[in-house]
């Protein structure tokens, strides 16, 4: 990439308190061979109201050395979270609301590395034809109908289509500091374009994300970035799975990914995520949804691996008549594990219906966080929208925080939400077990696995769900083992 | 048979070894040992099985996979190895054939949805492939339709033999035109006041239970 020059910089730099949008060329952090200069253009920028923080400086300059070139169709996003990085502070509890409850120390904990050159590897095996890997965060294949790499798609409708997408992404208001990291540090962008009418709702799209770490006491942190456009009457399925490889406990890393997903008129989206990442890996996702008129999203999510795991889930109703279903289960087995979900559901348009399940298992020291959002703005008449969270603790030091919260501005609605916090299951469950002649703990122990089967079941892809349940249950029986 | 609230699925209960009651004196023998020390789930090892009235709902566990569990945990108790889910399907898919139920029904979580009749009907499902040496049966035939009633019927005598029994609980004469009773108890207010045959249930069932309140 040609280095602009220092005067833009500067510039760049210092119009960050400025609501001014910086044209491509992308903004630098440093000037090229001047490693002091990162921490003046901070300083540059803390002139003006807005804080720096230099941390959040000191990765970013990582991740932007680290691409090297990249699509100019990513440099309008990359240079608006360019610009929001050099005013935006490291999260904590006491300064963010939305990290009130999440400890996001861990990140801190290690020094960060990056993927110098890709890795080769041979992508896992994939039981579906359609399939894209990502090992650490570098997008090394992709194969099937409508699946490519943003790089490799040639000039054209599909290519606008995406290059409009990314360049929307630079205005996305909610977007928090990772989502900024993500930017900044995604080399390519996987996408899959499902053309107008086509169904594939049956051959899903498999999105694998192997990561390995380094193994040299740093935390390797990756940014892989998916783009889904779903377009009018189109079918799509999508299998997205995040999990360590090559070392035995897991190797240490960061995996921060971004997927979007664009829903148009009358398409249906049925996504799958799975994340089994090492428990010495720190996971912060976001999952952004728009959804058109008239379409339909269906989220199923299974996350129980992860030391630190943040995951932000953001839906968009663009049109009436939306469908959108998420189910959600993680599982905090191990000591000091955290576990945490941020969703967000914007309903603006008429008679849009949605169904939110939400479960989750601590045990040990384990630490699970819920903040479910919805929000039923003035011309959202006739909503129909549901919200259920239920949290199992199964020992006396786990710890959960929900905050399942509803803003209803439209007065024609249905809504309805329900929290439920335990630390022991239905007793008439528990009977019903044994008057078959399962004794009590069998009883608690298929009753813990059911509570997060009861999501798991719903992934739509029996070897997918198959795999996870096993893992999920060999995770069960090892937290009792922990807990004895 | 007796009155609603005179005390007829409390005492089912009660030898089933229910959490809602405490014993607080007596013994019941069953087999020779005391059941008011056993644990429920001993209960049910030692042979006893009580169909719930109202089967409760479990989500997440698969029905079939809940009766591998109970079959396991049987032949663990004799010493036997566990099957494996392959093993046992045949055995299961009989039993659901003879029942006449739609074999998907193995593939939902335990009256997750169930209707009333589907939940009976897999209540009886579970007796006829664990097996009891005595069967209570609770209301078994409500909710559920005439011929689905001959199915579960045919399979409450299938596993009647000179070694087991089956106590029941009905309000209605068809269950027992199918399942003939070698005696029927009416209870009130807890005990058993009256003992006949079959004749008795007819006779309550024309002069209703105010004419041996009062007897």
């Amino acid at each position: 990439m040609s280095s602009p020059s220092p005067a833009l910089c500067a510039a760049a730099a210092a119009s960050c308190s400025t609501p001014l949008r910086v044209a491509s060329p992308v903004v630098r952090f440093r000037r090229s061979g001047a490693p002091a200069s990162v921490v003046s253009a901070a300083r540059a920028a803390a002139a003006a109201p807005a804080v720096s923080d230099d941390l959040v400086l000191r990765i970013a300059e990582q991740l932007e050395d680290s691409v090297g070139a990249s699509s100019p169709l990513l440099d309008p996003l990359r240079s608006a979270s360019a610009l929001s990085l050099l005013s935006t502070r490291w999260p904590t509890r006491r300064s963010n609301e939305a990290y009130r409850f999440t400890d996001i120390s861990y990140l801190r904990s290690l020094p960060i590395s990056l993927p110098s050159q890709p890795l080769a590897v041979a992508p896992p095996a994939s039981p579906y034809a359609s399939h894209v890997h990502f090992s650490d965060g570098v997008l090394t294949s992709s194969s099937g109908a409508h699946v490519s790499a943003l790089a490799d798609i040639p000039p054209g409708r599909v290519r606008d289509r995406a290059a409009a997408a990314l360049a929307a992404s630079a205005e996305f208001a909610d977007k928090d500091i990772f989502y900024d990291f993500n930017a900044v540090g995604a080399k390519d962008v996987a996408v899959v374009h499902v053309p107008e009418g086509v169904s594939m709702a049956d051959d899903p799209v498999h999105i694998m994300f192997s990561y390995s770490g380094c193994g040299d006491g740093s935390m390797m942190m990756s940014n892989p970035r998916v783009l889904v456009v779903a377009e009018k009457g189109a079918e799509v399925a999508i299998i997205e799975e995040h999990f360590g490889v090559g070392q035995e406990d897991g190797g240490c890393y960061w995996a921060n990914p971004v997927m979007e997903i664009i829903v148009e008129e009358n398409a249906k989206v049925v996504h799958s995520y799975v994340q089994q990442q090492s428990f010495v890996a720190a996971h912060t996702k976001w999952t952004v949804v728009q959804q058109n008129t008239s379409s339909n999203y269906e989220f199923v999510e299974a996350s129980i691996g992860a030391r630190l795991n943040r995951h932000n889930l953001h839906i968009q109703q663009l049109g009436p008549e939306t469908n959108t279903q998420l189910s959600t289960f993680h599982f905090s087995a191990q000591n000091k594990q955290i576990h945490d979900l941020h969703s967000k559901l914007i309903l603006d348009h008429p008679r849009g219906r949605s169904h939110q399940i939400h479960r989750l298992i601590a045990s040990g020291t384990g630490n699970g966080i819920f903040d479910g959002n919805i929000k039923v703005n003035r011309y959202a008449q006739q909503t129909d929208a549901g919200q259920e969270t239920k949290c199992l603790l199964l020992s006396s030091k786990a710890l959960v925080n929900v905050k399942p919260n509803l803003q209803i501005i439209a007065d024609d609605v249905k809504c309805t939400h329900g929290a439920a916090i335990s630390g022991e299951h239905d007793p008439n469950a528990i009977y019903f077990l044994q008057a078959r002649g399962i004794d009590a703990k069998t009883a608690a122990d298929a009753l813990n696995f059911a509570f997060g089967a009861h999501v798991i079941n719903q992934i739509p892809f029996k070897p997918i769900e198959k795999k996870t349940l096993s893992h999920f249950k060999a995770l069960l029986a090892s937290s009792r083992q922990n807990e004895k | 048979m007796g009155q609603n609230g005179s005390g007829k699925s409390t005492l089912m209960k009660v030898l089933a070894g229910h959490p809602e009651y405490e014993v607080t004196g007596g013994t019941v023998l069953f087999k020779g040992e005391n059941l008011i020390d056993m644990e429920p789930e001993e209960r049910s090892l030692a042979g006893l099985f009580m169909s719930f009235q109202a089967p409760v709902e479990i989500p997440g566990v698969n029905n079939y996979d809940f009766l591998l569990m109970a079959l396991n945990a049987r032949r663990e108790k004799k010493g036997l190895p566990a099957l494996e889910p392959l093993q046992v399907y045949p055995i299961i898919e009989e039993k659901v054939n003879a029942l006449n139920m739609n074999a998907e029904i193995l593939n939902r979580a335990v009256n997750e949805g169930f209707s009333g009749g589907e939940r009976k009907r897999n209540e009886i499902l579970q007796l006829s492939v664990l097996g009891a040496d005595l069967a209570l049966l609770d209301e078994i035939d409500s909710g559920l339709d005439v011929d689905a009633l001959e199915y579960v019927a045919k399979a409450v005598n299938g596993i009647l033999t000179p070694q087991s029994s089956v106590m029941m609980i009905t309000h209605y004469q068809r269950l027992l035109d199918l399942i003939k009773p070698s005696y029927v108890h009416i209870m009130e207010k807890g005990k058993i006041v009256k003992t006949g045959d079959r004749a008795l249930a007819n006779y309550i069932d024309e002069s209703g239970y105010k004419a041996i309140a009062t007897a």
